[in-house]
């Protein structure tokens, strides 16, 4: 038995398709670049469609794009059309006044939206079991921009109000009121039961209702004499007559609003029932809605295509049978006929929810609540087991229904109790991220602060500044293959999220990159633009601080430096390698960073790479840039400097999971101090004495080996000494007088540095030779040479080589202490 | 927001704050008021504390400036839909146009054609067992045709060979009493003798063609109904599936002897391929593959006597009526159905085209088009060339074709003699044409497609290996860039691309620009097995 939340009449949904208008011969846009196909113009378009959501409303799913501009709307859709009812059951007064008040309900919500439904009919009306209604493909007009994106007309013959028809050229403008007449129309509908100039053709029924403009006396009435029901008319309740007489106004002007017609006395009964809501906070807490279900859905095997073709809504007809002739120069087709296929049919089709169903079959209530808190055991063992996806690939865990079933109910749980519950989304993070929550939870990771859109509100994103041009250039060069983010309405979000980013940071510049760094927020948040913003506004702090200065090149240079010393830690033969053919990272990985690899991998990849990053510290793209490098390695190898410079010119496809799962191992295995820079956000960073500072950047560039810090040292030497091998390179005396407890002695003086042979160090060349993962840390004094030793070792491709921060001086003061005297133990 | 977008300005004027407050603001304002009150706040340097008044302020002048929008906007119309009939008569047949032919419920039911009935009865018996008795049937009636052309090719050279012997006699007899005229009239009687013999045999290969045409058609419908009735799969040796018909062989009293083919050696054919991908962050995969050829490799379906299927065939039955169409271009000059492309002709008619309109009744087809385009033309603004009847460089047209080897759909392309040139850089307009091609076959579903590398069939003294090079760097580079703008068309993706280059080519030349492609296009990744 499949569990009956997810057997609930209201959670189906349907699909509707049509073409978008295809652009006529070879034509750019204002700004000279090719026009943006009008499916994606309307893709952006109709994602605020997703955002409504009253129960009066049918709320929208999914807008898919097929090829040759086909749009798919993914609907909810629920109970049956008003139409069907229409002659079959008598309504009384009081149901049409029902009726009434929740369709007049629905509309002005759609009309404070600026959205004029122009397609009302009994059809886009849908009655539930309960009686209530819900509107139905009201978004149709909005997201063509007002018809502008398709050819066909978007109204309903009989319902469309006169002053539609008078300005075929003109139909991009909706006036609210076109749709109060549509209201009145319904009404009258219901009132004589039956449907309007139903034996009517098309050519008559458009006549008829210009006629009224040529018509003196009521609509109203005009119709209840055509339809041979005046007896209705004139026994109809006064109220509603009257109401029905002002929705029917032949002059938009004379109607009333959805508003006006609201505060009617008929309707005051209604108004006075509230929702139930047990908690006068926040709304009741939903286990899951449509659109997890609808997501489950499509996890499932579920295919809106599929489904429709079945249905024969996508009807093809051979393309070769359909060839133009002619293709001027100019791009003008001749002998082309119009394809049937391509024409506008308003059929709905309803999806079947049975696979899914089938699929959740022995899914069993508890899994629905998940316990979160828990400190008994016996508790929790009555906790059903997990279902086990451990093994698998991230990919296909986040293809299979069950176990997004089971993440997104958990996540859903903890995002309701964000913040409080930060600690816990955070531990839950590290296993992996349900794709489809994840503009939230990473919202939660970047602590996003409640009052972030009052804020975002509040920045002047209109005024003109310097680098609207430069903003305005690489808007349209920004992961243009995404359809959200190469919409109109993705243009003008990315473009006021920058503009606010560059109005809120005046410490910062505008550099190319922002735009990619910007861009997954943007396509997690498309409808939340205050959120994007807050995410980059936390984002940039945290991992790339200060990249974006006015003279950022100390910090980018500190940054790369740090980058070839982690190379140099983890992989000395390809250090050395592209060490000796001059190829610096200079050459090829600053758009790396800058843009945190936005700029480098497409949308799907950056957003698996940042949610590793978003648990991990500023550091973490130091190792994904040498997950990329290690990736490659073999042809780096092999490669000449040109060779490289090519290679990185267009960077070839990098297999992303490798490379997180690489980087997660090295991330997690260096001491942190490797990494540590002079120019990192100290917010996020405390430090001590015995951390390092004050390297300066002439200094960090000639140093090919990282230094290490005290703190991360005698932490090893503690916790886990057989990971470290300790050189002392001090000369044997002062070895002798006090050392590092395990530490072995190569004075640097005794080492010949003429040829890159490990053998050269003698008795301890084995030592080292064998030491394989074990962290080599060169302990030297002030004089010492800190250099030309590591050097050394890293030129005899030496694993993991870094040099003691401060020198073995550093150490005197650690207590309890972490040094032996030879004398002693002589 | 576009210009055309804002219908109408109202200016707010607000002197309420000590200030005064000036700001235009777009009627139907579509932005947040919000955001609006805040830039005013900042600008007049304005106290915080009176936003939710401004918004408020600001939110009523809007609402009635909308309202007073919307009541206007209508007026005139609305003023005259009331005393004009004329102008309501004119919208009403406005509207019946544009519901005729835009909506599906309104448009003029046709019934599906017989194209397309046929269209879907092939398609589907070729994606059945029957797939393999369809093109040995097909097999078959092409042998008829070739041998009935061989027979009219016998008999013409039979009859040649007479008449020459018969002149030179003449000739020869020309001092003995024959006079000049007797000789003309001779030449004369030849001639038409020579024609009559040619009208003669092409029309009953016509006929042939026909009848082989008509026969098929029905015996595939038969075949589809059979097939359903019996329901898939059933064994391609059953009674209806093999028709018996006089039009699979031609004259039975003369069995010509197979000729002997001239023993051309041919010249080996050297290729190479690579998967390559194109986009910056996103990457799009293509095959791409660099061949030495003739349009005829291409084309020709080999059929003799003893021959017997060749496999490609089967895929391009397969592909026939799918969304995965091959195209070809074929570069030909200003002239529809020009001699350039006799020999291509030439190649279509040596079987019957069982799906298609045969290729000079397309031919004729285009022409009519054009011309009727040009006129139009002509008549709309005087600026093409003098000979407007002709096609300009860059144009093409499009045949489509079932009875060739590899491809469905030819590219007739426009070029000139400029192409011989070194000296054409990406704006010529036969690149210009190849972006145009690549545009049709997005949209029409072709996602395979051969061009001629060099643009050039033959090799000329010219063609040095210099202007080789620089010929196919020219071609690979726009190439890549017209892929690139491709993803952004919303059509079917190119998935095959060829890139041909003329058979005599050095294979030192051949090598230089198989070397250059990889330089050009970015090769993917191999996949190392570890």
């Amino acid at each position: 038995m499949t569990l009956s939340v997810f057997v609930n009449p209201e959670l189906q949904f349907s699909a509707t398709t049509f073409f978008a208008k295809q652009h006529k011969g070879e034509t750019c846009g204002a700004n000279g670049l090719p026009l943006t196909p009008n499916s994606i113009i309307l893709f952006g378009k109709a994602q605020f469609l997703k955002t409504l959501k009253n129960p009066y409303l049918c709320e929208y799913l999914d807008i898919i794009r097929g090829k040759h501009e086909r749009t798919i709307v993914v609907s909810q859709f629920c109970g049956k059309p008003l139409s069907e009812y229409l002659g079959k059951k008598i309504f009384s007064d009081s149901d049409i006044i029902k009726i009434a008040f929740q369709l007049l309900t629905a509309l002005s919500v759609l009309h404070k939206n600026k959205i004029v439904h122009r397609n009302l009919s009994t059809e886009s009306i849908l009655v539930q079991n309960s009686g209530d209604i819900k509107l139905f493909n009201y978004g149709f007009h909005y997201m063509t921009n007002n018809g502008q994106l398709v050819s066909f007309p978007i109204i309903k013959l009989s319902y469309a109000a006169p002053e539609i028809y008078l300005s075929p050229l003109k139909s991009h403008i909706a006036n609210s009121k076109m749709d109060i007449w549509s209201v009145g129309i319904i009404l009258v509908e219901l009132i004589l039961n039956k449907s309007l100039w139903s034996s009517l053709k098309l050519s008559q029924k458009i006549r008829k209702i210009l006629s009224f403009y040529q018509c003196g006396t009521s609509v109203f009435e005009k119709i209840a004499r055509e339809h041979n029901c005046f007896d209705v008319y004139q026994n109809l309740s006064a109220e509603l007559k009257h109401i029905i007489e002002q929705c029917l106004q032949i002059d938009p002007r004379s109607r009333p609003t959805c508003e006006d017609l609201l505060k009617n006395e008929i309707f005051k009964e209604f108004k006075v029932v509230q929702r139930n809501n047990p908690s006068k906070v926040c709304e009741k807490y939903q286990i899951f809605t449509l659109k997890e279900l609808y997501h489950w859905w499509k996890l499932a095997g579920g295919d809106i295509i599929l489904e429709l073709k079945k249905q024969g809504l996508i009807r093809s007809s051979p393309p070769i049978l359909s060839m133009p002739c002619l293709v001027m120069l100019d791009g003008t087709v001749l002998g082309q006929g119009r394809n049937p296929a391509t024409l506008y049919e308003s059929k709905i089709v309803q999806m079947s929810l049975d696979t899914l169903y089938q699929r959740f079959k022995h899914i069993h209530l508890n899994f629905c609540y998940p316990l979160l808190h828990c400190k008994s055991d016996i508790i929790a063992a009555f906790d059903p087991p997990h279902y086990d996806t451990k093994a698998l690939p991230l990919i296909i865990k986040e293809k299979d229904p069950e176990y997004q079933f089971h993440r997104i109910i958990l996540f859903r749980r903890l995002l309701h109790g964000y913040p409080y519950t930060r600690d816990m989304i955070r531990k839950e993070v590290e296993k992996d991220i349900p794709p489809l929550l994840r503009g939230e939870i990473w919202a939660a990771l970047l602590d996003i602060q409640p009052d972030y859109e009052e804020i975002y509100a509040m920045i002047d994103k209109e005024t003109v500044t310097t680098t609207d041009r430069q903003i305005e250039v690489d808007i349209p060069r920004c992961h243009q293959y995404n359809e959200l983010l190469s919409s109109s309405e993705g243009h003008i979000k990315l473009r006021r999220i920058l503009k606010a980013w560059v109005h809120q940071n005046t410490q910062y510049v505008y550099w190319q990159g922002l735009d990619s760094l910007t861009a997954p927020f943007l396509y997690l948040n498309f409808n939340d633009e205050a959120k994007a913003f807050a995410c980059l506004s936390e984002f940039v702090p945290k991992y790339v601080h200060k990249f974006f200065l006015k003279d950022n090149s100390a910090v980018i240079k500190e940054y790369l430096a740090k980058f070839s010393q982690l190379i140099a830690y983890h992989d000395p033969e390809l250090a050395n390698h592209l060490c000796d053919i001059n190829f610096y990272p200079e050459l090829f990985a600053i758009p790396w960073f800058l843009t945190v690899f936005s700029h480098v991998f497409p949308l799907y990849k950056i957003l698996h790479v940042w949610d590793n990053l978003l648990s991990g510290d500023s550091s973490f793209p130091l190792h994904i840039g040498l997950s990329v490098l290690t990736q490659l390695r073999s042809k780096l190898l092999t490669a000449g400097f040109n060779d490289c410079i090519l290679l990185f010119s267009d960077l070839p496809e990098v297999d992303i999971e490798k490379s997180i799962n690489y980087s997660n191992d090295t991330f997690k295995n260096t001491p942190r101090s490797i990494t540590t820079r002079e120019h990192q956000n100290e917010e996020y960073y405390k430090t001590t004495e015995y951390d390092i500072s004050g390297v300066t950047l002439n200094d960090l560039t000639r140093e090919r080996c990282p230094r290490i810090s005290a703190t991360d040292v005698v932490d090893m030497i503690r916790n886990t000494p057989e990971k470290i091998l300790l050189v002392d390179i001090r000369n044997p005396l002062q070895y002798s007088r006090c050392s590092v407890r395990n530490s072995i002695n190569i004075p640097c003086s005794s080492v010949t540095y003429g040829e890159h042979s490990i053998e050269n160090l003698g008795q301890y060349a084995q030592i080292l030779k064998n030491s394989g993962d074990k962290i080599v840390i060169v302990i030297g004094s002030t004089d010492t040479d800190l250099e030309l030793f590591p050097k050394f070792l890293l030129n005899c491709n030496i694993k993991k080589v870094c040099v003691l921060h401060g020198g073995f001086n550093i150490l005197i003061s650690v207590t309890p202490t972490v040094l032996v005297s030879q004398k002693f133990e002589a | 927001m576009a210009e055309d977008d804002i219908h109408s300005v109202a200016s707010y004027v607000n002197d309420n704050y000590e200030k005064l407050i000036e700001k235009e603001i777009p009627i139907p304002y579509t932005k947040s008021v919000q955001e609006l009150a805040y830039i005013l706040i900042t600008k007049y340097e304005l106290p915080k504390y009176i936003e939710k008044e401004l918004v408020k302020d600001l939110t009523d002048f809007i609402e009635e400036k909308e309202r007073q929008f919307y009541d206007t906007y209508l007026e005139d119309e609305i003023s005259r839909a009331k005393k004009d009939p004329e102008f309501l008569e004119d919208l009403t047949k406005q509207w019946e146009k544009l519901f005729k032919e835009e909506t599906a419920e309104f448009a003029d039911k046709k019934c599906t054609s017989d194209e397309e009935l046929f269209a879907s009865a092939y398609h589907k018996l070729v994606h059945s067992p029957a797939l393999e008795t369809i093109l040995s049937v097909e097999h078959l009636y092409a042998k008829a045709v070739r041998r009935r052309t061989d027979q009219k090719d016998a008999f013409i050279q039979d009859l040649s060979e007479k008449q020459t012997e018969e002149m030179n006699k003449a000739v020869d007899d020309l001092e003995h009493g024959v006079t000049e005229s007797e000789i003309n009239e001779l030449v004369a009687k030849h001639y038409e003798d020579h024609s009559l013999l040619k009208v003669r045999y092409a029309s009953e290969l016509d006929t042939l063609k026909e009848a082989q045409r008509r026969e098929y058609r029905d015996w595939v419908m038969k075949m589809l109904e059979y097939n359903q009735e019996n329901s898939f799969p059933q064994s391609p040796n059953s009674p209806l599936l093999t028709p018996t018909s006089p039009l699979f062989s031609g004259p039975d009293e003369m069995i010509f002897p197979e000729r002997v083919k001239k023993n051309e050696v041919k010249e080996p054919i050297l290729e190479e391929s690579f998967t390559i991908h194109l986009g910056s962050q996103l990457k799009q995969m293509y095959n791409v593959r660099i061949l030495t050829g003739t349009v005829e490799d291409l084309c020709i379906v080999p059929v003799s006597e003893s021959s017997d299927l060749t496999p490609q065939l089967l895929q391009t039955a397969l592909a026939l009526y799918s969304n995965d169409l091959s195209g070809l271009v074929l570069i030909t000059d200003n002239k529809i159905g020009s001699r350039v492309t006799k020999d291509f002709q030439e190649n279509c008619l040596k079987s019957t085209e069982f799906h298609f309109s045969h290729i000079d009744a397309q031919l004729e087809k285009i022409s009519s088009i054009a011309n009727i385009h040009m006129s139009k033309n002509a008549s709309a603004n005087g600026s093409r060339s003098p000979d407007s009847e002709l096609l300009q460089c860059g144009d093409f047209y499009l045949t489509k074709h079932s009875n060739l080897a590899q491809v469905h759909v030819i590219f007739h392309l426009v070029s000139d003699d400029s192409l011989r040139g070194s000296d054409i850089n990406s704006r010529h307009p036969v690149i210009l044409g190849l972006r145009n091609v690549l545009k049709a076959s997005c949209s029409n579903d072709i996602t395979s497609l051969t061009i001629p590398l060099l643009l050039q069939y033959d090799i000329t003294e010219e063609m040095t290996t210099m202007w080789c090079e620089r010929r196919a760097e020219l071609v690979f580079k726009c190439m890549k860039g017209f892929m690139i703008e491709m993803a952004s068309w919303g059509g079917s993706d190119l998935k095959n691309l060829q890139f041909m280059l003329p058979t005599g080519i050095s294979s030192q030349v051949f090598h230089s620009l198989a070397d250059m492609l990889p330089r050009i296009f970015k090769i993917s990744n191999p996949k190392i097995l570890k």
